[in-house]
């Protein structure tokens, strides 16, 4: 009853609310957000309870900076690009870790290794863009993450990225053709 | 939806002119989702409350440290004060030596001992 409420709640009063410490607000915006985090977290770092503990982390932040958020830029835009930080972070500490067990091979491959126990009961099309979204580039495969799983547009995803125009559309054209060989392969 | 034309999506999100939110569209209606756990927020919520009690915590451990230092920096103050008046009544005077527990005449056994003579 009180939590429905909340559902009703405009944005910018939910926020203001989580700063007094209303957790019940903050929890309204958590339910908001997580499918647009999911999305990104789950999209680089495979489907996996790892990816979940990040997903937390990324609201966890936000609780903790949202004093520092002015509303500029939009809510989601905001939560987007700590979980994107959180994420390539994650990707960088996978591969320093990875890297001091193993001396050569594809430190892509290992990165996914765990995540990739469910694929089999995975159905074909979510295999085919698991796959694709874990053979890509981790740079390509999050404006292919951008594009493909939250449907934004090229200039909000310059915006959320914090790259210029121009870097992004060559970044879409240098992501298409890898997605094509790695498709081609499948 | 069939495999080719998944392929088909995927490759087309990437044109710069495609309608990306048409095709993320598509492409949740073909099943592909992500999604967190059901209790999520619930989990979220739960490691803020944590998360809040560990930082009171820490911030109690603090407080009571700055109380025990300034008990503990006053006494010893007050200890040197007293030393010094102590040094004032007992030799007149007060210098950096005779506060260091100093003579002016050097011990001759210790000039022994360094010397070696």
């Amino acid at each position: 009853m009180i939590r429905e409420s909340y559902r009703q709640k405009d944005e910018n009063e939910l926020v203001k609310a989580s700063i007094n410490g209303d957790k019940l607000a903050f929890g309204e915006i958590v339910t908001r957000y997580q499918g647009m985090v999911a999305r990104t977290v789950k999209g680089m770092l495979g489907d996996s309870v790892f990816a979940e503990d990040i997903g937390q982390e990324v609201f966890i932040k936000l609780f903790q900076s949202l004093s520092e958020f002015r509303g500029e830029a939009k809510l989601s835009t905001y939560i987007q690009k700590i979980a994107i930080n959180l994420t390539l972070n994650e990707i960088k500490r996978r591969k320093r870790f990875f890297s001091m067990f193993a001396q050569s091979g594809n430190n892509e491959m290992h990165e996914y290794m765990i995540a990739d126990r469910n694929t089999e009961e995975r159905k074909e099309a979510s295999e085919i863009v698991d796959k694709a979204l874990r053979n890509m580039d981790p740079k390509f495969r999050i404006v292919l993450i951008m594009r493909m799983l939250q449907g934004y547009s090229t200039k909000e995803t310059a915006e959320i990225l914090d790259l210029p125009l121009g870097t992004v559309l060559s970044r879409l054209s240098r992501a298409q053709e890898q997605l094509k060989g790695i498709l081609r392969k499948l | 939806m069939k495999a080719t034309m998944i392929k088909e999506l995927l490759i087309k999100s990437l044109d710069s002119d495609a309608d990306p939110r048409d095709i993320s569209r598509k492409l949740e209606d073909a099943g592909i989702s992500y999604n967190f756990s059901s209790d999520f927020s619930d989990k979220v919520l739960s490691r803020i409350s944590a998360a809040g009690s560990a930082k009171v915590r820490e911030l109690e451990f603090v407080k009571g440290f700055n109380y025990a230092f300034y008990r503990i920096a006053l006494t010893g103050v007050a200890a040197i004060v007293i030393l010094l008046i102590s040094i004032f009544l007992m030799q007149g005077s007060l210098s950096f030596d005779s506060f260091l527990g100093l003579s002016d005449s050097y011990d001759e056994s210790i000039i022994c001992l360094l010397t070696g003579n």
